[in-house]
């Protein structure tokens, strides 16, 4: 099946493209690898009159190490480019591992770091051909007031099932968003809404240009759970940074992914496991945390029974893994 | 724009090809170039039966990329592989460790092997792992498969 | 039947014939041809899984420029895709996904935009979408035949049950359940059809075997069989997803003839997951009674099949309650079956048919009555396993069998007895065994036919029917060519996959290709020998049973094929014979068909032991090493063998472990290979074969079948792991790390099971 007419636009500069999107009639969809864009297209998801690729726009590319130690990464970087960067592998190996978990080698060929936080939330209902979302009948992010994955949401509940973000969230990572208005940074964790439809603050002028992670020695431990460990979105990711060493931290950032609607950065469990340590009572503790500050789960792609189970099973795994690090 | 005219470099000989924004670069060589060998599968990016190799050696899904993103890229398909007549090492390996059976993944398969070849010449278990997660083959369960790129990166071309 | 040390061909490890063209990208599948003037043809389909219809208007579809074809059931009111099935809805749809209407126009996106413009009005009705509602007292009943939803049932008594199980001093019931799997061929579903001629219809599609398309085609056109020609070169896999033709063939052709136009229709999105006849919802009880000493005196087996919104594939229903007394020296076997209608789309069956699924709990019960019994679930199968010779209940007889060697062989090799209730927690290990019939007679006939042409300059061309959808059998066939003709398999070219040249043969079904195709294809280069021979002979002073083929020669028996003895090249020979006073072309011919009146003349035999390793925190399972015995009579290539059981281990462990439509509704959750789960490289366990060569009397030199055998015993051998690792029979496949750990939860809790 060909994928929708659209007008195809692959500006030279940012300030062009900039422009084009800020003078584009119609629906505008800004194009990374095109892994998850050109999907959501052959099923007619997506039906957008420009497709802007920012691919190869010079000032989205490049791994920079800023004069504060701060890590800059394009966001046009492709997934392949960052799993292989020295920098990286060196300093960030756990945030290496979840750039890599990231569907297969010949998608990160293809995937770009903006395009995975930029991933739009998936939901079983609504990831379909558009044959099969006329026979389902369409919910709330496809035309109506209805959500099949939980009766009477008030918001679409779809998934956010991109691997990159909880490790990045953990490590405190900024975005920068540029827009023919100016430029804005803001927290990663700040730039996901629990939201299925608008699940990023985005807004329809910006392009998101790079991606900033403040130095930092403390220790960072990313765990995935997936049916196959290639080529397969997560039924849970986790990313728990902490400082100190063994089981002593003072300090900790614990973020869930695919398991919600936004990325969960977990300010309960992480608080227990400052105050208790990483041992067995800090982790019993931050686990009994975990039902409330995950809320209502989804039955998608994994029963919400099992989800919930996973969340503790991610996180003691991740702790124990943690505890054997040194900082 | 909707419709033009672009130049792809495929398997070293370069084509003026009018594509429109609709097509893939699956959908230009199969329909424009007539390149059959590249195959058709499930065009969500989840079979890899149509992998080729970019510029850079690394094997990409034909599927899932717009053909215009392409213009002036370098690709080489299952076609391009022989040379001087003589298949390439890791085809000839595919025959010789019957990595082949119904053949219709085979030249999806073959090109992210010789993707993890290009890479990696001498390829540890995870890069082959790793390498091949992106392809299917129920016909074989991938075990021949493996070990006909093991052979190839063990022993190197054979002379 | 030649001895081993005689073979020069057979047994050896030969790489397939079309490995050349199928690593260079030159094989031609159907998608890649294109025919002067071809029509893109899109279907229609139902989004409800159960409506009346109330009107259909196609007058705008019609009228969209580039459309040459909208067709729709007024165009063909009376064709039936099966016996109570109208090809395009009539009146009524049954499920979601059935086809109502269809196009073919100039340009995919054409058809794509006309589907659009097809006005359907639907009264949607009351559906019933899991064989569990089907079963129900107030469930609505979806066709006015069958009452309760019953579309059939089938009861069979071998023996006297209720005397065995009277006489047992145990009786063991379990249940089990089976889902909704999808046969994930690489090549997805197409056809191309042409009937631009009204007296010949052509259609390039991949099959499993053309008689059956051609005859349900010409049924329906009117024809007769040999005006429908099937082609099918390359056939990019089947596993029991492409026995028959399905709607999509039929309605490719119907377009084609309103058009006037070759028309072809390809699976496009998900439809793939909607074309499909796979496996059903199934539902099992198994009751087994045995003596205190283990031995098994009944067997019983109550399985219900959901068929979908038609019985298109009842025969399934006949299928266990054979297959139930062909393993163990039983006293009796009572077999009871349903087939119960659900308004989903019709099912067939997956790879491993429905013996897999079958054996997943079948012979969990077996080893869950081993171990009550306290023993050994090896030791029991071994016991109550039966021995060459055998005459089973059902008239079954097995001249060769090496099940007990099978079983032998896996538990030593794997280290059955070191390891067996002595692993770590969560660490498991299962075994399995199982048996399949080589061919198989239900009414007409089993036959396999060839013919062989032994051209002036020695080339040698075989004309078969049996299509090559992976497993090697044109590759064989050119072995056993060779063999019997003195030559080398390079030496055979081979002429497949069009029903217009190739003579009869049903196809690779019910395992009969090696065995039926085989002796066939013996039979024919035995003719064509007997013909040179009879002129050579002459010419070398002797009898023509005094002479041997081989290294491409012929010579006297018992002189040597070189210029002390009196013998030729085979090339000599063929120029003796066609330039000579008869002036001889050589055509062979052989039609093979088992002279039973019913079932198989051979039955491979199977076990496996797996290893299998749970973690009990998230219930994600990974298979350590199966290792795989099989009785295959004798392996005609090794390789292709190896090929065979790696295939079949890894499809085996996918289906226990992995792959499961997730219903909704009538819709199929996850229709994408993404989400439709299949292992892949990182998952795969380390195989190791054991090829048992019984060398069967009425095998192509003592071979059998080994293409779906070893699937149905990695199933058990996997399930029995995976239920050894966790301490209890698993009532359902796949075991998903869900319903593992709520198994693991379930038995901590209750102090069944280390704790954390």
């Amino acid at each position: 099946m060909l994928l929708p007419e659209h007008d195809f636009v692959k500006p030279a500069t940012l300030a062009e493209g900039l422009a084009v999107l800020r003078d584009a009639p119609g629906d505008v969809r800004l194009l990374g690898g095109g892994t998850d864009v050109v999907f959501n297209m052959r099923c007619r998801l997506l039906t957008p009159d420009t497709l802007l690729s920012l691919k190869d726009l010079p000032e989205l590319q490049g791994i920079a190490v800023l004069p504060d130690g701060s890590l800059q990464l394009g966001a046009a970087c492709r997934l392949t480019d960052l799993v292989a960067a020295t920098v990286l592998t060196e300093r960030y190996p756990a945030l290496v591992k979840a750039f890599r978990a990231v569907a297969s080698r010949h998608v990160r060929n293809l995937a770009t770091l903006g395009g995975n936080l930029c991933l739009d939330t998936r939901c079983w209902f609504t990831n379909q051909t558009k044959e099969w979302r006329d026979a389902k009948g369409p919910c709330l992010k496809t035309g109506k007031d209805v959500c099949h994955a939980i009766a009477g949401a008030p918001v679409c509940v779809a998934l956010n099932n991109a691997d990159s973000p909880p490790a990045l969230i953990a490590l405190e990572a900024t975005v920068t968003l540029a827009s023919s208005r100016g430029e804005r940074r803001l927290g990663l964790q700040d730039f996901y809404r629990e939201d299925g439809i608008r699940h990023t603050v985005l807004e329809p002028d910006e392009i998101l240009t790079r991606v900033t992670i403040p130095p930092t020695t403390d220790r960072l431990v990313f765990l995935k759970e997936t049916a196959r460990q290639g080529m397969d979105f997560s039924y849970g990711a986790i990313a728990v940074r902490a400082d100190g060493s063994g089981a002593t931290a003072s300090r900790l950032r614990i973020v869930l992914g695919s398991l919600t609607t936004a990325p969960r950065l977990l300010a309960g469990a992480a608080e227990r496991l400052a105050v208790l340590g990483l041992g067995d009572d800090g982790l019993d503790a931050a686990c009994a945390t975990l039902r409330d500050e995950l809320g209502p789960l989804t039955n998608l792609y994994s029963p919400a029974a099992y989800k919930r189970e996973l969340a503790r099973i991610l996180l003691r795994k991740a702790v124990l893994e943690l505890r054997e690090m040194q900082a | 724009m909707k419709k033009g005219f672009i130049t792809l470099h495929v398997n070293g000989d370069a084509h003026e090809v009018l594509v429109s924004s609709q097509h893939t670069l699956l959908d230009v060589l199969r329909g424009k170039l007539k390149l059959m060998g590249t195959k058709e599968g499930c065009t969500t990016g989840s079979c890899g039966v149509c992998t080729v190799n970019n510029g850079r050696g690394e094997a990409v899904l034909s599927c899932l990329t717009p053909a215009l993103e392409w213009a002036d890229q370098s690709i080489t398909t299952i076609e391009g592989l022989e040379k001087n007549g003589r298949l390439a090492p890791i085809q000839q390996a595919f025959v010789e460790y019957h990595a082949v059976q119904c053949g219709f993944c085979t030249p999806g398969v073959i090109m992210s092997a010789q993707a993890v070849l290009n890479l990696t010449p001498a390829p540890t278990e995870e890069d082959i792992n790793d390498g091949l997660a992106g392809v299917i083959c129920r016909c074989t369960g991938h075990i021949k498969v493996k070990e006909a790129i093991r052979h190839v990166g063990e022993f190197g071309p054979t002379p | 039947m030649s001895k081993p040390e005689d073979l020069s061909v057979i047994g050896r490890r030969q790489p397939r014939l079309d490995g050349f063209e199928k690593v260079s990208g030159r094989s031609v599948f159907t998608d890649d041809i294109v025919l002067p003037g071809m029509l893109h043809g899109r279907i229609l389909r139902s989004p409800h899984a159960r409506a009346r219809i109330i009107r259909i208007d196609v007058s705008k579809a019609r009228a969209l420029p580039g459309v040459k074809a909208v067709v729709s059931n007024v165009d063909a009111p009376d064709m039936l895709f099966s016996e109570k099935q109208p090809l395009l809805a009539k009146g009524f749809v049954h499920y979601v996904g059935e086809e109502v209407a269809a196009v073919a126009a100039t340009d995919p996106l054409i058809a794509e935009a006309a589907l659009d413009l097809i006005e359907v009005e639907y009264e949607v009705l009351p559906a019933v979408t899991s064989l569990r509602r089907a079963q129900q007292l107030d469930a609505p009943q979806l066709h006015e035949w069958a009452a309760g939803n019953v579309a059939l049932t089938h009861e069979k008594d071998f023996g006297d049950p209720d005397a065995a199980f009277a006489a047992s001093d145990l009786v063991i019931t379990d249940e089990f359940r089976s889902p909704v799997q999808h046969n994930t061929l690489a090549e997805l579903h197409v056809a191309l059809a042409d009937f631009t001629n009204p007296d010949k219809l052509h259609v390039w599609t991949p099959t499993q075997g053309a008689p059956m398309y051609q005859m349900a085609l010409a049924k329906a056109f009117g024809l007769e069989t040999s005006q429908v020609r099937i082609v099918y070169g390359n056939v990019g896999g089947a596993f029991t997803g492409r026995g028959r033709a399905k709607p999509h063939h039929f309605i490719a052709a119907l377009l084609s003839r309103v058009a006037g136009k070759p028309v072809k229709i390809k699976a496009t999105g998900d439809e793939e997951f909607i074309m499909f006849r796979g496996s059903g919802e199934t539902q099992y009880r198994f009751r087994t009674g045995v003596t205190r000493d283990g031995k098994i005196r009944a067997l019983e087996a109550d399985v219900t099949f959901d068929a979908g919104a038609h019985a298109e594939w009842a025969m399934i229903l006949w299928l266990p309650a054979p297959y139930l007394n062909w393993l163990y020296k039983v006293d009796a076997v009572r077999y009871r079956g349903r087939f119960v209608y659900t308004s989903t789309v019709p099912k067939g069956s997956h790879h491993g048919g429905i013996f897999g699924r079958l054996s997943a709990g079948w012979m969990q019960h077996l080893n869950h009555v081993a171990e009550e019994l306290g023993m050994d679930p090896a030791e029991f199968h071994r016991k109550n396993a039966i021995d060459p010779g055998h005459h089973a209940l059902d008239g079954s007889d097995f001249a060769s069998c090496g099940l007990k060697e099978c079983i032998d062989r896996v538990v030593e090799r794997s280290g059955w007895k070191a390891k067996y209730g002595k692993l770590p927690p969560y660490r498991g290990i299962g075994i399995g065994i199982g048996a399949q019939a080589s061919g198989g007679k239900n009414a007409a006939n089993d036959t396999s036919a060839a013919m062989i042409r032994v051209a002036d300059d020695g080339v040698v061309t075989l004309y078969t029917g049996i299509p090559d959808m992976g497993q090697g059998s044109h590759t064989v066939m050119a072995m056993i060519t060779a063999e019997v003709l003195g030559v080398e398999p390079e030496d055979i070219r081979i002429v497949g996959g069009d029903s217009d040249i190739t003579p009869f043969d049903w196809g690779a079904f019910s395992q009969r290709g090696t065995f039926t195709t085989g002796n066939a294809v013996k039979l024919a280069a035995e003719d064509a020998r007997a013909q040179l021979a009879g002129i050579v002979g002459p010419l070398l002073g002797v009898a023509a049973t005094d002479l041997k083929f081989a290294h491409r020669r012929v010579w006297v028996r018992g002189e040597t094929p070189d210029a002390t003895g009196r013998s030729f090249s085979f090339r000599e020979a063929i120029g003796k014979a066609f330039n000579g006073v008869q002036g001889l072309a050589i055509m062979g011919r052989g039609s093979f068909n088992s002279p039973r009146p019913s079932g198989s003349l051979a039955y491979s035999f199977g076990a496996q032991v797996a290893e299998v390793e749970v973690d009990p925190e998230s219930g994600a399972v990974k298979v350590i090493k199966v290792t795989a015995a099989h009785d295959l009579g004798r392996a005609l290539n090794p390789l292709a063998v190896e090929g065979q059981l790696d295939g079949q281990v890894f499809s085996g462990m996918s289906q226990v472990l992995y792959e499961e439509c997730r219903m909704d509704g009538g819709q199929i959750l996850n229709p994408s290979r993404l989400e439709y789960k299949l292992p892949r490289t990182y998952e795969l366990p380390e195989v190791e074969y054991i090829l048992v060569e019984t060398i069967d009397p009425y095998g192509p030199f003592g071979a059998k079948e080994v293409g779906e055998g070893p699937i149905v015993v990695t199933m058990a051998a996997v399930a029995n792991a995976v239920a050894n690792a966790v301490g209890e029979m698993l009532p359902q496949i796949p075991m998903t790390p869900w319903r593992l750990l709520r198994v693991i939860r379930h038995r901590r809790n209750h102090g069944l099971a280390p704790a954390d």
